[in-house]
């Protein structure tokens, strides 16, 4: 028999330890639910079926890439390169497409794509292991040359998709959304990965420190290879996902024009729990951060905020984020 | 369990009379015998030559201890045979055949384990995944097997006897609690050669008896162990042979049994360096610094001292006794949880290092490469950094005021770089120094903390810096002095304080101080007799 009082006590203690291990994702899934009741009170245009499903939708385009963008932040490093990429995926998938629409062409060009992005992600990976850049100048260069290939294809928006291509971004799957599983099925392989597999873990470990995993026989050059790898992979998903909901593709899409997916997504992270720096972190608070993210954009236009002050108050969330983790640690210091 | 007639574990550690066995049968032993052999090892960093030509030897079911100053290549040679390093020139037997130790990962796979000096864990990750990092159980498709993980380091955990959950975060564990989980991760890969590295430098007591515990049943499975170690009487408590290491180079290796304390510490120290002390200074004038039981967290325990004008006191002791902290603590870049800082007879309180400039005092930091000065910027700005609030007009530096002050200054200090807009990255150690030294000067201290001033500077300059403390010193400074070089510490100091693990242990006067005395001190937290 169990006393009522020893389940509390049982339910207490491991609610306790739930906050002390996991205190940024308790803390960041609250605030969501916490905006979610807001909008559902404040803004009426904010429950209906169709702007929800239109916050998801958003919440897919940016929860792919920041899957990706978790890794490269928890090995210790940071992808900027994520927007372009998504560009260039974006233009070439969409000018391929006008050309060659048959399934079979279709299942190769998703193929070349993701192999275009491995190279890119390698190409991150080399210039920071071998080459000595700091990730945020190594992505910010490579990016820069990325978006230099996609101005060179196309100038302008263009490109088609082949007939059947838009079920990624609108098909359903009974009442949900066929996209939706597919991020939440990203989450749950990113998740696995990071528990469960050596790889995974050896992300976290080199992140943790890079010195230390090599002196434990890591081979910290190759974990951060897997993890830009994986990063420009999801940043093809993105832009895969993106041609399938517009329906053509577009020079800037990843990036300058409307959705910044470089600092959304590095801001998704964060704000997920995920330290900068590397070494702690996971994709669960990731997935509340894209919500979080998402959710606010979306109050944001329902509230008729200008886009400019947007962009201000998305800093203000980014610098602040990594001032209180920033703050904390300084904490546990002393 | 200190004094030496008592010394110590001969009876606990079960080959006890292994080491009386006869001189000429051991030598033919150690040919036939030795596990691991590195010959003619030779290594340099840039401008430092680490070791030279260097040989050493460790034999299965032997406890062989390496001892020598800090700087004096020991930790060099194991990383070498950790894989961290590659040797310029020499060769590394293992088992009689040549091996090439490539990477750590290579050293692991060989049966070399290594438990470093500095804590190698990740705070993140759980202890049975910091014991296992780098060599994860695994199942099919490079998926982790979490039961055989938890269940090895438990296992492992058990056999050092110590009561750690596995699946704790290794973050939340004491530092002694972090030091048992490395040294478990050391064990569990099972190796045939296992590296000590200053095991002992956070453990005390219960710990480290189980650590002793660890080493006699390495010892029975036949396992050759590296032991470095500063706490002498470590070593005559479960080594078996003992190898000196000074300057890069091997003074000698002896059985324990055949050599007593006080030769063992003369054979560290004894060197022929013919270097120049200024003449001691005679007028002490009045108390500047009195530290009346400060403490701070593990670091530091009621310490207490004084220091007055004109005087140059010596802070001895090995690395992590305490003395940098103590230091910092002074100064105000660390927090203290207890004790009286008086300056001068005034009670003060000193929280942050803007607060000890106040107190007009001054703390050449042990690193003033990266503490000290800003590389890029020029003699000039350096000095003056600290004190530019003075020579300010309208919130712009007024570049002719600085001019004069640090011109004036480098004069005085004889500063030899061809201008003083020249970037302090092209100076030699000696002249940053000096650099940092005018840089404390122009703000008006009386108080001067030097951290290890003369590290990493070749043997004339150092002359010339300890000429400069001393005639501050005579001008009226009062003078603070952390070194790990002894014949520094001996050489100029008016009064020498010896830290041991955190506390003061013992003061000398000038007269009285020799080498041996400070090292005993600084080695055991007491003195024996003598």
């Amino acid at each position: 028999m169990v006393s009522d009082g020893l389940r509390l006590s049982r339910f207490r203690s491991r609610w306790q330890r739930l906050w002390s291990e996991h205190r940024e994702l308790v803390t960041i899934y609250a605030i969501l639910g916490v905006l979610i009741l807001i909008g559902m009170i404040a803004l009426p245009a904010f429950r209906s079926p169709r702007n929800l499903f239109n916050v998801l939708r958003q919440a897919v385009a940016l929860g792919l890439v920041s899957m990706g963008q978790t890794l490269a932040v928890l090995v210790g490093g940071i992808d900027l390169s994520v927007g372009s990429t998504i560009s260039l995926i974006g233009v070439y998938t969409t000018g391929l497409m006008a050309q060659y629409a048959s399934p079979g062409a279709v299942v190769l060009i998703v193929v070349a794509m993701i192999a275009i992005a491995l190279i890119i992600g390698l190409a991150n990976a080399f210039v920071i292991t071998r080459l000595h850049v700091a990730p945020f100048i190594a992505t910010m260069g490579v990016g820069a040359i990325i978006q230099g290939f996609v101005l060179l294809y196309a100038k302008r928006p263009g490109g088609a998709i082949a007939p059947g291509w838009d079920f990624f971004a609108e098909g359903m799957i009974g009442p949900v959304p066929f996209p939706v599983v597919f991020l939440l099925l990203l989450v749950a392989l990113a998740f696995f990965f990071l528990r469960k597999t050596v790889a995974g873990r050896h992300v976290a470990a080199t992140g943790g420190s890079e010195v230390i995993a090599r002196l434990s026989g890591i081979q910290t050059r190759r974990v951060t290879a897997y993890a830009f790898m994986i990063s420009a992979f999801t940043a093809a998903l993105t832009g895969l996902y993106l041609t399938s909901r517009m329906g053509a593709g577009d020079p800037l899409m990843g990036g300058l024009n409307y959705d910044r997916y470089d600092l959304d997504s590095v801001t998704a992270v964060l704000l997920g729990g995920t330290r900068l720096g590397g070494g702690k972190g996971g994709v669960v608070g990731t997935l509340a951060g894209v919500l979080l993210v998402s959710l606010l954009n979306n109050l944001f236009n329902l509230a008729g905020i200008n886009p400019y002050i947007q962009w201000i108050i998305k800093g203000l969330i980014v610098v602040s984020a990594v001032a209180i983790y920033a703050i904390r640690k300084q904490g546990e210091a002393t | 369990m200190r004094k030496p007639g008592q010394l110590v574990g001969r009876g606990v550690i079960p080959s006890a009379d292994k080491g009386k066995a006869l001189p000429s049968v051991k030598a033919e032993m150690s040919v036939a015998q030795s596990l691991v052999e590195m010959r003619n090892i030779t290594m340099t960093f840039p401008g430092v030559t680490a070791l030279d030509d260097v040989s050493f030897e460790s034999r299965p079911g032997e406890v062989h201890a390496v001892v020598g100053e800090n700087g004096a290549g020991k930790s060099t040679l194991m990383k070498i045979l950790a894989g961290v390093y590659q040797p310029d020139r020499g060769e590394i037997l293992l088992g009689g055949q040549p091996v090439r130790i490539s990477s750590p990962h290579e050293a692991q796979r060989l049966g070399i384990s290594i438990i470093y000096q500095e804590l190698n864990l990740l705070p993140d990750l759980t202890v049975a995944e910091n014991v296992f990092l780098g060599r994860e159980p695994r199942r099919a498709l490079g998926l982790i097997d979490d039961r055989t993980l938890e269940d090895g380091a438990r296992e492992v955990l058990n056999r050092l006897g110590v009561d750690i959950d596995p699946r704790m975060r290794l973050g939340r564990l004491s530092v002694a609690q972090q030091q048992m989980v490395e040294i478990a991760k050391a064990l569990s890969l099972n190796a045939q050669i296992v590296i000590m590295d200053e095991p002992s430098a956070s453990l005390g007591g219960r710990d480290l008896e189980r650590l002793f515990d660890v080493i006699a049943a390495l010892k029975k499975n036949n396992v050759a162990v590296i032991y470095i170690s500063h706490r002498l009487a470590e070593v005559f408590q479960v080594a078996d042979r003992v190898t000196v290491f000074k300057d890069g180079k091997v003074v000698g290796t002896q059985a324990v049994s055949d050599i007593d304390r006080p030769s063992l510490v003369r054979m560290m120290i004894g060197r022929t360096l013919s270097e120049t002390f200024p003449p001691r200074g005679k007028r002490v004038g009045e108390e500047i610094l009195r530290v009346e039981g400060l403490c701070c967290g593990e670091k530091l325990t009621a310490v207490s001292l004084t220091v007055h004008r004109g005087e140059i006191v010596g802070i001895a002791g090995l690395v992590g006794s305490g003395r940098t902290e103590l230091a910092q603590a002074i100064f105000g870049a660390r927090r203290t949880d207890g004790g009286v800082v008086r300056i001068k007879g005034r009670k003060v309180s000193i929280e942050s290092p803007r607060h000890g400039l106040q107190h007009k005092l001054g703390f050449l930091t042990e690193d003033r490469n990266l503490e000290g000065l800003v590389m890029g910027l020029s003699v000039r700005e350096n000095a003056a950094l600290p004190s530019l609030k003075g020579r300010q007009r309208f919130g712009f530096v007024d570049r002719k005021a600085e001019d004069k002050v640090v011109g004036g200054m480098a004069e005085s200090l004889r500063i030899r770089a061809p201008s003083l807009s020249q970037e302090v990255e092209y100076l030699s150690g000696g002249t940053r120094q000096k650099v940092v030294l005018a840089k404390w000067l122009i703000s008006g201290p009386e108080l001067l903390i030097f951290d290890e001033p003369t590290r990493g500077i070749d043997v004339g300059a150092k002359a010339e810096i300890w000429q400069l403390m001393r005639d501050l010193a005579d001008q009226g400074k009062a003078i603070l002095m952390i070194s790990s070089e002894l014949p520094e510490i001996v050489g100029i100091s008016d009064r020498i304080l010896v830290m041991h693990r955190g506390s003061m242990v013992g003061e000398l006067p000038s007269e009285a101080a020799t080498e041996e005395k400070v090292m005993m001190l600084a080695t055991y937290g007491e003195s024996h007799g003598e």
